[in-house]
């Protein structure tokens, strides 16, 4: 399979979901680019495509929790930093995603 | 018309977002209608021949009923294989847990394969189909 084609297929199904929870694409296209074509490679490996950027516990109910668009699971956490875990999907708002530090809910003090 | 294109279905009979099973001189053919245009598809999946029509399009994307195989409808290209299947924590019965087992090593050998794709044209209200 085409990796390019699923990329776009992944996009397709994904601004689907995320658009309405108000969040959008980076506009880094790079990183778009660069995160997608990871859980292209994740999809082929595992048949779910994880997010590239957290660790697969072989749980299934923690690892469903990180399913790329996993906005819906950490929806506070992420709202808090205005973008995702990884940085694929940022607030509808953001201009600069390099202006949104990556922290742990831990950090923000959300635990 | 074209020596080349042969009638497969009335516009009007899919609507947007459809699909619709025909066959035309014994070859099996799934028509979509993607936001307007049709598009024309081999019927059986390319993974494990199951018909696509019961499937759902989304976009240009087709996902196959059976085992969630998705293909462009554009293109009859495969965009992903199967779902892996999700049997619970619990472990089967023995017996099960071996026919699953020989089952598992057999699919490990299927793969997904793009399907044909076939150019559409209208014409006095019918889809046409080149073969």
């Amino acid at each position: 399979m085409n990796t390019e084609s699923r990329k776009k297929a992944l996009r397709h199904f994904y601004s689907q979901v995320v658009e309405p929870l108000g969040f959008k694409f980076t506009p880094d296209t790079d990183l778009a680019d660069f995160l997608l074509e990871q859980e292209v490679k994740l999809e082929e490996k595992h048949g779910i495509p994880f997010c590239p950027c957290q660790p697969i516990r072989r749980d299934r109910t923690r690892d469903m929790q990180i399913v790329c668009p996993c906005i819906p699971f950490h929806r506070k956490h992420f709202d808090a930093m205005q973008r995702c875990w990884c940085g694929l999907f940022v607030h509808q708002d953001i201009m600069n995603p390099d202006s949104l530090p990556q922290l742990s809910a831990k950090e923000m003090g959300l635990e | 018309m074209s020596d080349n294109f042969v009638q497969a279905i009335q516009t009007a009979d899919i609507a947007p977002g459809g699909m619709k099973a025909v066959e035309i001189s014994g070859r099996e053919l799934v028509i979509c209608n993607y936001g307007g245009s049709f598009y024309a598809i081999d019927r059986r999946c390319g993974h494990m021949n199951a018909p696509l029509e019961v499937g759902t399009l989304d976009g240009s994307i087709l996902t196959c009923a059976m085992h969630c195989a998705q293909f462009d409808v554009t293109t009859g290209e495969a965009l992903a294989g199967r779902v892996p299947t999700y049997l619970g924590n619990e472990t089967p019965p023995p017996r099960t847990e071996a026919f699953l087992k020989n089952v598992g090593m057999l699919m490990q050998h299927v793969r997904t394969e793009s399907i044909g794709s076939y150019t559409t044209k209208i014409e006095s209200g019918w889809v046409l189909v080149a073969l």
